[in-house]
């Protein structure tokens, strides 16, 4: 087609614009408002052209003149959304623009026709069974097109939404794959691949076309695979390539930091974002949930009323004042507009996992569980909702039982510390520290957010008596909470430094002994400990200068164990 | 609506809403009241309402033919009546409801409010009568096209074949679950009981699994919130063994019943903590049933530890007799925990674990080599106690218990007995959807006990029907399929062993250990005695001795003793056999195992035999003959008097290199010759060649010792036909038993 001849290389910004501008206005003569959207959000990022370079608009055809007025009168009804009637009037026209427009108009209307129905269904189970009676007749009649090769990228588009809505992903797969083939510009298409692949295996097996559009779309199937860095290096390419101030890369962006819980950065971007389109619904959902990890009360305070002003009625906007009204404490508030959300779109991923969390804040455990099970339903890979479901059940003292939600949930996010310290603690709680060790020290080499599977693990080595391995596990947890900087309200470096203390101690490195024994005494709750210990040490080193000083290299040493903990460098790091 | 703040799919509280279906069915129904039908038609459409009424939704076509087999002037006024509706306008169908006879003033007619019927056309009628606008209309275009499909099909013959055709191949996957149309939640749960019922009753009469998943997928599709279809889907996957799908179903199952659960109750948090409790509970036997024993104990010991919490003894007991159950599982003695479960169970008044711990309790008790009248006692005991809470599953375990423990005392014929007794016996539960449970283990059991009993009296035919039968109704991957396995490949193996086929023999021996591997072993030593490959058969014989005495086998354990006298009989190590023999007979004494306690007498007096007493031999011999004549299998019979016949001819003077000295000792000899031929019979019942060749040397030497020619020149050429026929040169008269 002559789409796929434009794509030319990358780094030509001009063809680019050129390009997106064209599609653009394709888009739009067939009523494709949410690809129109997105290429016009991504054409204003790009430098203006001058006037002298602004594309040719597509040449006019026989075909085109026959059916015009026809088409502009359909296409008038097909924007105040009476379909039916669009359709009965581009009965019988002839051109490829016509002809999207007809079916497009066709299976929107069975579209409203299905959600005015489920209304009013004959009874609540026939509610799955509302279809979209269009569907059928469509599939047949492009089915037919399609093998005799006349569809063009817009209508195999249309194809593939059909073939998808029918369960037939396969066929689906490859008609949406053959659509972006003869049309790459089309956004519509690759999303609605995106929302087809399932698996990294799934996406290499997939033959595309080779054009600039192809890099945004990887950039977004990593993230929705969470494979956040490769999504993060694809967009910084593309920034650097010259999409600097595109909105749609600053949110995307944004969402990846988010789903790697690198909450600075990615509260910093949407302040950005929020600068450049202060009056941007999407997106604000998430935006709001960073607020709320970093209980910043105004700012999501702002915000929700802010969202308000602009429209009150958008899912956005009820999960942003949910979760101001959480913030506050005020958590049937919270759970109201949740539900709220959920009634404008029963779909919505996000408002069935909050509203199981604030069931939990709630103590209403089985209104909670229905709650993760419905979230779990809409979307099978939702790991929070797993993991809600297996934190109730914590809660309800059922640690085996839960073990199975907190492995789905790792299965989920197999680099996530939080599940595999929530693993640990079940399989602690069952005596089974094997497992448990195994749980801690995985979620410490992954990267432990809360750091406290090293002091955990530590712990769990004390029990068990194996003094080396707490040691050594100590000595990592406290340089981990002085490296990171931050105060963290759990830390336990009192207790760590007491049991360090007591280590060097027995096996008679006073001199290690008594640096952490100081250190000790700067905690309140160890100080008394630390004190203790110093009068000791000072003691024994009193009975061993008496003797004989040789005597004491020799000794310390054949005693010290084979796995000895080197000795610990705190001057460094002052807390 | 909202309960808990959770948002319901079933907005209006109906259970069931009128389909184009239901409008036939009530058609019927209108026109039974309304016209004359004779008597036998009346009875047969009376008895075909309730399944209409409760069934799935049926095409036109399926409806029509199922009243038509009734009685088809009925069928062809409902055609009629449909037609009408179908083919006017929508006015028509609004007057098919309002002439409907009104349950509540029809005083003497079937249709009064409270007969089934009534209650039907009242549901109905309440249902359209909620009906919104668009709702009714809705309604009568379905019907219209219910009624038009059925009759659009036989004459689409015509009109542009192509078109159809290809639309027919495009639909092919949506076609059958367009077709028949949700349930309602009524016709629901009435599918979801019955091939639950079916499932644990008789499996082979429900779905067959993958259709069944596919029905529950639907459904949960429509309603998600259906929580019994998961748990049918959990004993869906049971039935495949899919532990993936099955775990999550149970899960899914328990999340969505605690709600409910709560719903029932007033006191809400009783009923939640319940349904928790149980989980975990089910959550153990999952694993137990999947061998996840660890697992499984740690799921028991939550149960156990939140029932403590809520003080719930039932719930507790539940989770004691599980815990035994499992102890033993693992092999290990549970006695301890088993009597405190029963003492438990009888202060709660919970009969039904109370003897199934006494079940458990005899089982033990049985192995362990309690003494026999104490364990039957107990089981009459318990049995007095199913009786009169007609607990039939118990009843039937505890049958198949006695025939298990009479066969392990070796007295054939009363576990003949109880087994029949068993297979005889009509259950006490109602019999539902036409079915009768027969697929407990206990019949399972039962039947492959029968199977082995014919087969040790060489009834083969026989066994082959009773194991097809154990096939159809345990299909392979049930739960109980690997006890008929077992036996079939037992039955198998025993059978290529007497007839000397050890090649044949050799194969199934790694079947056996698949599915049992002491018995496994057992057969491997057999097999490798057989072969002549004494020193591996020896090494495996004492690993097995050594584990059976660990894990207190005994049957296996003296089974094992007597293998290995016959190892050393092989290297004439008649007197190290011995003591061997003697430790065999004392166990065997002491547990009451009387066939092989018999076994051990003959290995003895064969012994006896070979070391040059042939007369102690024959008085020791005594004791056994009667037993093993009376409940020993064939072979054991043959070779029993085999023996004893080898012992007269020895004491009669024969020497066992076949010189004996004519005329020593008359009426003995003659004594053999008749116990001889009494030998051959069994033996050619079972065609064991080998054997049977002996048997005739022996038959030739007696007669020419006694001057009997013709007869004895008959021997010789029956020996000479078996031995050209065996080729393997047959061994000095019998190193064996």
């Amino acid at each position: 087609m002559k789409m796929a001849a434009l794509c030319s290389e990358f780094g030509d910004l001009v063809q680019i614009k050129k390009q997106l501008i064209s599609v653009i206005s394709l888009c739009k003569e067939r009523g494709l408002l949410h690809s129109a959207k997105w290429a016009s959000e991504l054409a204003f990022a790009l430098d203006r052209l001058p006037k002298d370079e602004l594309p040719p608009s597509p040449p006019f055809t026989e075909d085109d003149a026959q059916d015009l007025d026809a088409l502009t009168l359909a296409k008038s009804y097909f924007d105040l959304k009476e379909y039916d009637r669009a359709a009965y009037f581009l009965k019988g026209c002839c051109s490829q623009k016509a002809y999207f427009l007809y079916m497009y108009s066709r299976y929107l209307s069975g579209e409203k026709k299905k959600d005015d129905e489920t209304v009013d269904s004959l009874g609540p189970l026939e509610k799955g069974q509302v279809r979209n009676e269009a569907l059928r007749e469509l599939r047949v009649e492009l089915s037919k097109k399609h093998i005799a090769g006349e569809l063009d990228g817009f209508t195999l588009y249309l194809y593939g939404v059909v073939l998808r809505k029918l369960d037939l992903l396969k066929e689906a797969v490859e008609v949406f794959v053959e659509a972006i083939h003869s049309l790459p510009l089309h956004w519509g298409a690759w999303l609605e691949l995106s929302n087809l692949v399932t698996n990294i295996e799934m996406l290499k097996s997939l033959s595309l076309p080779d054009c600039w559009i192809k890099d945004f779309f990887m950039a977004h199937m990593y993230t929705e695979l969470q494979m956040i860095k490769e999504a993060l290096q694809k967009y910084q390419n593309l920034i650097e390539a010259g999409f600097s101030k595109s909105t749609y890369i600053i949110s995307q962006i944004a969402v990846a930091y988010h789903n790697i819980r690198d909450i600075d950065q990615a509260l910093a971007l949407f302040n950005e974002l929020r600068e450049q389109d202060p009056y941007r619904i999407d997106n604000m959902d998430t935006f709001s949930n960073l607020l709320y990890v970093k209980s910043m009360k105004p700012e999501l305070s702002y915000l929700a009323h802010n969202l308000v002003e602009i429209d009150k009625y958008r899912v956005e906007t009820c999960c942003v004042i949910g979760n101001y009204y959480s913030l506050r404490s005020q958590h049937e508030k919270a759970a109201l507009y949740f539900q709220r959300a959920l009634k404008l779109n029963p779909r919505c991923l996000g408002a069935w996992t909050l509203m199981g969390h604030e069931y939990m804040e709630m103590k209403n455990t089985s209104a909670a569980i229905q709650a993760y099970r419905h979230a779990i339903e809409v979307n099978k890979r939702d790991y929070r909702a797993w993991y809600g479901l297996g934190q109730t059940y914590e809660i309800l003292k059922m640690p085996f039982y839960c073990l199975y939600y907190y492995r789905k949930a790792h299965q989920l996010r197999p680099n996530d510390s939080r599940m595999l310290v929530a693993l640990g603690e079940s399989y602690e709680k069952l005596s089974q520290q094997v497992e448990a060790k195994k749980c801690y020290w995985r979620a410490y080499s992954v990267g432990d957010v809360e750091k406290m599977a090293l002091l955990k693990l530590a712990k769990l080595h004390e029990q068990l008596n194996e003094s080396d391995d707490a040691a050594q596990c100590y000595m990592l947890y406290i340089q981990d909470i002085f490296s990171c900087g931050e105060q963290l309200e759990h830390a336990e470096v009192s207790t760590a430094l007491r049991y360090l203390g007591q280590y060097y101690f027995k096996n008679k490195l006073y001199d290690e002994a008594s640096l952490c024994a100081q250190r000790c005494c700067d905690y309140n709750d160890a100080r008394e400990e630390g004190k203790a210990l110093l009068r000791q040490i000072s003691q024994v080193r009193d009975q061993i200068e008496t003797p004989s000083a040789d005597l004491f290299a020799p000794l310390s040493n054949n005693n010290t164990p084979v796995r000895r903990v080197s000795p610990l460098n705190l001057i460094s790091f002052t807390p | 609506m909202m309960t808990n703040g959770v948002v319901h799919a079933n907005v209006f509280g109906i259970k069931d809403w009128v389909t184009p279906y239901k409008i036939s069915v009530l058609a019927l129904l209108y026109d039974m009241t309304a016209t004359k039908i004779t008597l036998p038609e009346r009875r047969r459409l009376n008895k075909l309402i309730l399944p209409l009424q409760q069934g799935p939704d049926l095409t036109l076509g399926q409806f029509l033919k199922t009243v038509e087999e009734c009685c088809p002037q009925a069928a062809y006024a409902v055609k009629l009546r449909l037609h009408e509706m179908a083919d006017g306008e929508l006015k028509d169908m609004e007057y098919f409801f309002s002439t409907l006879p009104t349950p509540f003033t029809a005083f003497d007619s079937e249709a009064y409010k409270t007969s089934v019927v009534g209650l039907f056309m009242r549901h109905m009628l309440l249902a359209y009568n909620k009906l919104s606008f668009s709702q009714v209309y809705k309604l009568y275009k379905s019907l219209q096209h219910y009624y038009h499909s059925h009759y659009a099909k036989p004459a689409d013959g015509q009109d542009t074949v192509g078109d159809r055709m290809d639309k027919e191949e495009l639909d092919g996957p949506l076609h059958e679950s367009e077709l028949r149309g949700p349930l309602s939640q009524k016709q629901a749960e009435y599918f979801l009981a019955r091939q639950a019922y079916l499932l644990k009753n008789d499996e082979n009469k429900a779905l067959k699994p993958a259709a069944l998943q596919e029905e529950l997928n639907n459904m949960l599709k429509f309603n998600p919130d259906f929580a019994e279809a998961h748990y049918l889907n959990y004993l869906n996957s049971m039935r495949v063994q899919d532990i993936f799908l099955s775990a999550h179903s149970l899960l899914h199952y328990f999340d969505r019943l605690i709600l409910s659960g709560n719903e029932g109750k007033s006191n809400g948090d009783e009923g939640y903590g319940r349904s928790l409790r149980y989980a975990a509970l089910n959550l153990a036997s999952l694993h137990c049933r999947f061998g996840h024993y660890q697992q499984a104990d740690l799921a028991l010991q939550e149960a156990i530890r939140i029932a403590q919490e809520s003080n719930d003894h039932v719930c507790l007991q539940h989770c004691l007799s599980w815990l035994y159950t499992l102890e033993q599982m693992r092999g290990s003695d549970s006695t301890v925990l088993t009597e405190d479960s029963v003492k438990m169970a009888a202060h709660f008044c919970l009969p039904y674990l109370a003897s199934l711990g006494i079940q458990s309790l005899v089982q033990q008790g049985a192995t362990q080599g309690k003494t026999a009248h104490k364990l039957m006692d107990a089981l009459k005991d318990t049995d007095i106690l199913h009786w009169k809470h007609s607990l039939s599953e118990l009843i039937e375990i505890s049958l198949a218990q006695t025939t298990s423990i009479w066969r392990m005392y070796g007295k054939s014929t009363m576990a003949l007995q109880q087994a029949q007794l068993l297979l005889n016996m009509s259950s006490l539960e109602p019999v539902n959807f036409g079915v009768q449970q027969n697929n407990t283990e206990a019949f399972a059991v039962a039947l492959c006990h029968l199977a082995e009993l014919h087969a040790e009296q060489g009834l083969y035919s026989a066994v082959s029907e009773i194991l097809l039968h154990l096939k159809e109704q345990f299909p392979p991957h049930s739960q109980h399929a690997k006890l008929w396995m077992l036996c079939d490949l037992k039955i198998q193996f025993e059978r290529h062993m007497n007839e000397g086929k050890y090649h044949l023999a050799e194969p199934l021996v790694t079947a056996i250990s698949a599915l049992n591997k002491t018995e496994g072993l057992y057969r491997k030593a057999q097999v490798l005695k057989a072969l002549n490959r004494s020193t591996e058969a020896y090494s495996i014989l004492q690993r097995l001795q050594a584990h059976c005495e660990k894990t207190k086998c005994t049957e296996v354990v003296i089974r094992v003793m007597l293998s290995t006298a016959e190892l050393h009989w092989e290297s004439s190590g008649f007197s190290t056999a011995l003591p061997l023999l003697l430790q065999a007979l004392a166990l065997a004494r002491q547990h009451h195992l009387q066939s092989l306690a018999s076994e051990s007498i003959l290995h003895l007096a064969f012994t006896q035999l070979m070391l040059g007493v042939p007369e102690q031999a024959l008085s020791v011999l005594h004791e056994a003959i009667e037993p093993v004549l009376a409940h020993g299998s064939v072979m054991d019979k043959g070779r029993a008097l085999l023996l004893t016949a080898r012992c007269q001819m020895a004491v009669a003077g024969f020497r066992p290199n076949g010189h004996g000295r004519a005329g020593t000792n008359l009426h003995l000899a003659v004594l053999a010759v008749d116990t001889l031929k009494e030998a051959t019979a069994y033996f050619s019942k079972l065609s064991c060649k080998e054997r049977l060749r002996d048997v005739h040397f022996l038959q030739a030497q007696l007669h020419h010792a006694l001057g009997q020619t013709s007869q004895r020149n008959k021997s010789a050429m029956l020996f000479r036909l078996l031995d050209q026929e065996l080729q393997s040169p047959a061994p000095p008269v019998s190193m064996r038993l």
